[in-house]
């Protein structure tokens, strides 16, 4: 564990703003009661202590939501739209028509962080998040509750990816454009980057469409100690310690962190070369001591030929776009707009 | 403060009165972390930062002492950050960091420096963009919010919907003819659909409770015997954990207020056959230091058939109680209306701690006659002047008590949609026909039944909040070890799709995040009763709230 724990405190406490100091360093004492040293988890304790929100068919500030059980898996989709423009059709959820015959509207399916253990669709801190995605992009978004570890570990929450995918491509209500059909991209922070990953190769393997991924300080790591890692370890909220409990809870047991869902370019990775993969917007904070995993991941991209921009927040945190309250939220936002709403 | 103030002002709510009498501002609360789901107010940031830098220096040190937080610690609120932190201190027997003034250079003052790489913004656009608009957010999201669906997705399943909703329009504008056809109309589209599960099964309900309120509105107010609505009581009681979920989340507050308490007095207001009564029973049989002698007045229908069930019931409890050694007297109180019940009947005595409890019964006194006081205020009042300990209070989180009747039918719509989606996952095929039945009449008195006989008028958590709050009333909040309890018997069902949800103190029982009850528990404030000035006022609004319609509806 590293010393001068008060110095470690005063770092993180100088580059974000006070609130935002408070919720991540909030988060933090909280994960650490719950992660108990012989790999389980007190489930009971996190759900009681997440902050949840209900979805809202009416429109606040120009957003509404409202949730969908997938019958068949019982998976739960949180579905954001924007608000109609005529306030009478207000509270009124259209499934029988598509979302535009002449525009294209981008359904971004958004998988929510909490290194695979914590948070769900519905916790304060992602519908939030959610909102501000369809408020700015003008997209549809779909958050995805996906099981997780240690109760489920690898495969399931990429499964559930992969279900949710499919379940909107199949919705005639998501479709948009001349060409009538969904367009879908992936969303992830955290582990839910590196699941959108994996459900991106499947997609490609199996032809079904993502129009792009945008990776937002996703999870990745490996049985080496980057020169990032040991610098960072516990200065900005995170340590190396709670990073290996997490890899442990989720990958198959008895594997180490080289196994590919958590090194997907390493020792027992594979290439994407030649796959048709969609372009990646990857998202990398200068303060998160995983960012040479993260930039290894945009390397292993480039070198098998696929599209991918980095935007490489040298001053940021993780958790920096859960508050609207500094510079980094803004250009992220600016930068997925883009990415949703080029046409290319 | 920096370009990115997040402070925005937020009315206080019903908890603290105090300053709105004084005529101080209320103080204003981080507006970015209530949306993240954390009220604190902004002149406490720092001190919350402190303790919890105080904590985490703990951790670091002490490792071992975490492990001991979790496992004896109860967390309560977890959103009032400034007294989660606080508890958390104290458990470790740490003291308080004493703020620090002018402590601002050791945080980042909200106004950002770096220029990133090769980008740049204009920073005052945007903010004034981002903060006034997550403000409007903030007012919206303390007034009531409307149901949340579960959107149901088979063709013929939408179609039905859009015809109920506008039968029920036509029903709520007289327009009998055309709300005639459109049953008709419905009921073909039903042989079309899987009316066994699913969107057709709970159409089926409505536009039974459609007909009924159209051709046979006489004909519903009786429907089925008070024994009938045991049985099927029991058979919900069976079927899914609602009620069980109510029992035990009671039984938790109640056990606690009990504690230290030798003489102890539960009332139920609704004793059914008892259910609920012999895990409390054990559970003071097992408390350390022995249990208390433990009274219990249970209200219940009188017997059509002359039998004294509310007897029998407390002679199989007494049993179970001598069995255990517990000290045990039981009374039953027979009475048609809960309202026609007396505080001299429950013969409470001074030297006895009370605990009332209440499980989905408050809301049958919110029909009211309008030419006399409110039922509910009434009532609540006399049970304050009791002066409880505690007040368990279990609703159904529903707005079924609306005055536009096509506003209750939409709501009860959805409401029922997500009970009998619940029902379907978890109960063997009896227990769940029985359980439909026992449903299906709950949704009859909703949509067929209007003034005294509508009964299940259903309110959500925060109006009973406002109620009861305004009655003389504090919450007491439901903790981490009630949120456990819960959540341990969820597990005992295979249905997955349940889920216990803390806000402000109150546990919610919910299905796929759509809630179904809301459990709370009150103490009464030591105050005098109700000043007369406020008493005036409610009585006037209730007056001018009261529309007479131009139709056959009796309100």
């Amino acid at each position: 564990m590293a010393g001068g724990n008060e110095i470690n405190v005063n770092e993180s406490k100088r580059v974000v703003p006070l609130n935002t100091w408070i919720l991540i360093s909030n988060f933090k004492l909280a994960y650490n009661m719950l992660r108990r040293p012989d790999g389980t988890f007190n489930r009971d304790l996190a759900e009681f202590l997440d902050r949840k929100v209900p979805a809202n068919t009416i429109p606040v500030d120009g957003v509404y939501s409202f949730d969908v059980v997938d019958r068949a898996s019982s998976l739960l989709n949180r579905v954001y739209m924007p608000a109609p423009e005529n306030e009478v059709q207000w509270g009124i959820i259209e499934l029988e028509k598509p979302l535009s015959t002449t525009e294209i509207v981008p359904v971004i399916i958004f998988f929510h962080g909490g290194s695979f253990s914590h948070s769900s669709a519905n916790s304060a801190i992602y519908d939030t998040f959610c909102r501000r995605l369809v408020g700015i992009c003008k997209a549809v978004v779909v958050s995805v509750n996906y099981r997780r570890s240690p109760e489920h570990r690898y495969p399931c929450a990429c499964d559930d990816g992969w279900t949710a995918l499919k379940w909107v491509h199949s919705r005639s209500w998501l479709q948009s454009g001349k060409d009538s059909k969904v367009h879908v991209y992936l969303a992830g922070d955290s582990s839910g980057g590196n699941i959108i990953h994996h459900v991106a190769v499947r997609a490609a393997e199996e032809e079904i469409e993502v129009l792009g991924n945008i990776l937002l300080h996703p999870l990745f790591g490996g049985q080496e100690r980057t020169e990032a890692e040991k610098r960072l370890d516990g200065r900005y909220f995170v340590t190396l310690q709670n990073r290996d409990w997490y890899w442990r809870a989720y990958l198959p047991e008895g594997e180490n962190r080289d196994h590919p869902a958590c090194n997907p370019f390493g020792p027992r990775g594979k290439s994407l070369e030649g796959l048709k993969f969609p372009k990646s917007l990857v998202v990398v904070a200068g303060l998160d001591l995983l960012q040479d995993w993260q930039l290894a991941y945009v390397e292993g991209l480039r070198k098998a030929g696929q599209e991918v921009k980095l935007l490489f927040l040298k001053q940021a945190t993780i958790g920096f776009y859960f508050l609207p309250n500094n510079d980094h939220f803004y250009c992220l936002m600016e930068m997925i707009n883009n990415f949703v709403n080029s046409n290319c | 403060m920096g370009p990115y103030d997040s402070s925005i002002f937020v009315g206080s709510s019903s908890g603290s009165s105090s300053s709105s009498f004084t005529g101080k501002p209320p103080d204003q609360i981080d507006g970015l972390l209530a949306g993240a789901g954390y009220k604190v107010r902004s002149s406490e940031l720092r001190q919350v930062a402190q303790c919890l830098e105080r904590l985490e220096t703990v951790m670091v040190n002490a490792p071992t002492e975490i492990s001991q937080l979790v496992n004896d610690a109860v967390h309560y609120n977890p959103s009032d950050l400034a007294s989660w932190v606080d508890s958390l201190l104290s458990e470790l027997n740490q003291p308080a960091p004493v703020t620090v003034p002018g402590g601002s250079s050791d945080y980042s003052n909200l106004s950002f420096v770096d220029s990133l790489e090769g980008l740049t913004i204009n920073q005052t656009a945007i903010t004034d963009d981002w903060t006034e608009h997550h403000g409007a957010q903030q007012q919206q999201d303390v007034s009531q919010q409307l149901t949340v669906v579960t959107a149901m997705e088979e063709d013929s399943g939408i179609r039905l919907v859009h015809v109920l909703l506008t039968c029920a329009e036509s029903v709520q504008r007289g327009e009998f003819s055309l709300a005639g056809s459109l049953i008709e109309e419905m009921q073909g589209l039903l042989t079309r659909v899987n009316t066994g599960c699913g969107i057709g099964k709970v159409a089926g309900c409505f536009i039974d409770a459609l007909s009924r309120r159209l051709y046979t509105p006489q004909g519903v107010g009786s429907i089925g015997s008070s024994y009938d609505n045991e049985i099927l009581y029991h058979h919900f009681y069976e079927a899914c954990p609602n009620l069980k979920f109510a029992h035990f989340t009671a039984n938790q507050a109640i056990l606690e207020a009990f504690d230290g308490h030798d003489c102890v007095h539960v009332i139920d207001f609704n004793l059914m056959h008892g259910l609920q009564w012999p895990a409390l029973i054990q559970a003071l049989a097992l408390r350390p230091g022995g249990p208390p002698m433990l009274r219990l007045t249970g209200i219940g229908l009188p017997s059509p058939d002359g039998r004294d069930s509310l007897r029998e019931i407390g002679l199989r409890l007494a049993e179970l109680a001598s069995s255990v050694n517990v000290r045990f007297a039981f009374r039953g109180v027979a009475a048609s209306r809960l309202e026609d019940v007396k505080p001299w009947m429950l013969q409470v005595s001074p030297k006895e701690v009370v605990a009332i409890n209440s499980i989905m019964q408050l809301h049958r006194l919110l029909g009211s006659d309008p030419t006399r006081e409110s039922t509910i205020e009434t009532f609540l009042r006399w049970i304050r002047n009791l002066n409880p300990k505690i007040m368990t209070v279990i609703e159904q989180e529903a707005n079924h008590n609306q005055p536009e009747f096509i506003d209750r039918f939409t709501e009860a719509l959805y409401y029922y949609s997500t009970m009998f989606d619940s029902l379907e996952a978890c109960s063997t095929l009896q227990e769940k026909a029985l359980a439909e039945i026992y449903i299906q009449r709950e949704i009859c008195n909703v949509v067929c039944c209007e003034g005294l006989a509508r009964v299940e008028r259903h309110e959500p958590l925060a109006k009973w909040r406002a109620r009861l709050g305004g009655a003389g009333f504090q919450p007491l909040h439901l903790g981490s070890n009630a949120f456990k309890q819960a959540s341990m018997l969820l597990t005992l069902f295979s249905a997955e799709g349940y889920c216990v949800e803390e806000k402000e103190g109150c546990l919610t029982l919910g299905w796929h995040s759509r809630p179904l009850i809301a459990a709370s528990a009150w103490q009464a404030v030591a105050e005098p009763s109700i000043p007369i000035g406020q008493r005036l006022l409610v009585a006037v609004n209730f007056q001018t709230s009261f529309k007479p319609t131009p139709l056959a509806f009796r309100f």
